[in-house]
């Protein structure tokens, strides 16, 4: 804001008149935070990581193609595991919302403008294809009978996986169009690792099951995946890094960014980055091998939940800077 | 007809009437009692059960002549009940509504508690408010009558764990009353009525106060910007925004929502493209 008159408060708190210049400051009330700080706790984080993970099985269930063997396993797999998520993230939610009828709330109404509101209905719909495809695996397998899988028709793999990516989105845009400077300043950034991160974490879970389940072939080619999510990720999280400056400290610098490099960077996408590169280029003895991806598996998923974790936490921090708050991220 | 207040804040007193009519009519609770050492606010801010909070400002300095210039800077915030409100816009209930006199409104019996209108509100006013606790000893309304909190609670403290704030007065508003914090002001530092005759009303207050050298603004009365468009509880100040903890520049959160759909979009494009790679080509 230009031509502001000189704070009087300014020569009382000693901050004027180094080098007997006066510097322009930026007065606060008592240093006390303007902006409310989210109240949200593991449940939220939950949620948004699961949002992710659920997402990313959307895309790869329709990836998996239904006639070769390992894919055909593969695809199998992720829609189980996919349906399951898509059920307990509505009772993850009511943990934070204290009682059940309170998510039934959201139900009354359809908003646009509101990315929780869109959020809950893109699961609720998600949740409604993912179990269509349950529905047709379970009778492809002959558990129901099988004229029933014409209750997912063709079109339902590539619905799924369209309501997936904005399952995984929006978990992202949740924050980013919020108020708090910090998750304003990744208006563009916050989605889009979101996304990275809800692929590399459904790749990893997806080639964890699939190692149990011996299905080897499929676990090459979801760490092929995983890496190149994993990759996506870090260059947004680097180019967040430059674009938010002072409202991305809270995140990227201090122990939340020491957290977050160790767990998220390194240990959640470099070393199993490093782990996956190995189990490409070397053919390992199996048990070996199945070790090696279990720890891959293990180490992205943590490093997913950390990331979702730190854009909290920061988000706390940053709500709690006045002088962030005063001037937001446009 | 839309309402609102405004708050003009070279007539503030510091006397607190408001909040403590605000909390009376609308049955809020206390919220303990705290020594902040930040002059004579102990309230702090405002929350989900403080609708009216009374900043302090103490400025006091020396100019090089030695001359002491001291200012006492007394405002009473609340919310503004935005044009572009961020908070109504984040609801996924439709708890939060627009109402017949243009305030924004949280309806407790619709509200989930789900906090996204907490970290929406680009000025920090809406918050949750504790669960309700008859036994607490804070809850000052449990020593004024037991009887009256087996049947009369009010729809806020029956829900427990909602979001709250300023409602400008919505009941009093319907049968014709003046908002409590309005009524209570001696000062009519808080002045309520129909918005564009306070605005032409708080212009004219600023050339008074100009004419006799005083450098006064208006926060709020037109647009903010950022997409929020004008306050319908706006301010005249005599310093910048930041002192009395209002933001410079207060953006609406759902502005940023077209770029990050569009940024999750490409995101999963071109991820979905590396897949369609990777498995047609093993």
């Amino acid at each position: 804001m230009p031509n502001l008159p000189p704070n009087p408060d300014d020569a009382l708190m000693g901050a004027a008149s180094r080098n007997g210049r006066t510097e322009a400051v930026v007065p606060t009330y008592y240093e006390r935070p303007m902006l409310k700080a989210p109240h949200w706790e593991w449940n939220v984080v939950t949620y948004l990581f699961l949002g992710g993970v659920m997402g990313g099985l959307g895309l790869i269930q329709l990836l998996a193609h239904p006639e070769r063997d390992d894919e055909r396993r593969l695809k199998r797999t992720a829609r189980y595991t996919a349906f399951i998520l898509a059920a307990a993230n509505p009772a993850i939610l009511i943990t934070h919302l204290g009682k059940p009828e309170r998510f039934l709330n959201m139900m009354r109404i359809v908003k646009i403008k509101s990315p929780m509101s869109l959020g809950v209905w893109g699961l609720v719909f998600y949740s409604g294809a993912a179990g269509a495809n349950v529905v047709r695996e379970l009778a492809v397998d002959g558990v129901l009978p099988r004229w029933m899988r014409f209750v997912a028709p063709g079109f339902m793999a590539p619905a799924q996986a369209l309501l997936g990516a904005f399952t995984a989105g929006y978990t992202g845009v949740l924050l980013s169009a919020t108020a708090n400077p910090f998750w304003g300043s990744g208006k563009r950034h916050i989605p889009a690792a979101s996304v990275c991160s809800g692929l590399a974490s459904a790749s990893a879970l997806a080639s964890l099951l699939s190692t149990l389940e011996g299905n080897h072939a499929a676990v090459h080619k979801l760490e092929r995946l995983e890496m190149v999510a994993g990759a996506a990720e870090l260059l947004v999280l680097n180019d967040f890094k430059r674009a938010s400056g002072e409202y991305g400290k809270p995140f990227f610098e201090g122990k939340r960014g020491e957290r977050l490099r160790t767990y998220t960077v390194l240990a959640g996408t470099l070393a199993p980055m490093a782990l996956n590169a190995l189990g490409q280029m070397v053919k390992l003895p199996k048990p070996i091998d199945a070790v090696r991806t279990t720890v891959a598996s293990v180490l992205t998923l943590v490093g997913g939940y950390i990331l979702r974790d730190s854009l909290i936490e920061a988000g706390k921090a940053s709500a709690r800077d006045p002088k962030a708050a005063f001037r937001q991220p446009r | 007809m839309a309402t609102g207040f405004f708050t003009d804040t070279t007539l503030c007193i510091g006397c607190k009437a408001c909040e403590v009519a605000c909390k009376q009519w609308n049955e809020l609770p206390s919220d303990g009692f705290e020594f902040t050492g930040n002059s004579y606010d102990n309230t702090s801010e405002l929350s989900g059960t403080t609708w009216r909070h009374v900043a302090f400002v103490e400025q006091m300095s020396v100019d090089p002549e030695g001359g002491l210039h001291d200012r006492w800077l007394m405002s009473s915030d609340v919310c503004k009940h935005c044009t572009n409100a961020g908070c109504l816009e984040a609801c996924p209930t439709g708890a939060i509504i627009r109402n017949e006199f243009g305030a924004v409104f949280i309806q407790p019996d619709v509200c989930n508690g789900c906090g996204y209108c907490v970290v929406s509100c680009p000025f920090g006013v809406v918050d949750l408010i504790e669960k309700f606790d008859p036994e607490g000893t804070h809850y000052n309304l449990a020593s004024l009558s037991e009887s009256r909190l087996d049947s009369k609670q009010t729809a806020v403290q029956q829900s427990g764990g909602v979001a709250g704030k300023c409602t400008l007065c919505y009941d009093r508003q319907k049968v014709g009353f003046v908002p409590a914090c309005a009524k209570a002001c001696p000062t009519e530092s808080i002045q309520f009525g129909d918005l564009d005759e306070l605005r032409a009303r708080a212009k004219a207050r600023v050339e008074t106060l100009t004419e006799r050298g005083v450098e006064a603004t208006l926060y709020g009365a037109d647009d903010v910007g950022g997409g929020i468009g004008s306050l319908n509880a706006f301010f005249l100040l005599t310093d910048r925004p930041e002192t009395y903890n209002l933001p410079a520049q207060p953006v609406l959160p759902s502005t940023r929502q077209p770029a990050g759909y569009t940024a999750a979009a490409v995101a999963a494009v071109g991820l979905a493209l590396a897949g369609w790679m990777i498995f047609r080509n093993a």
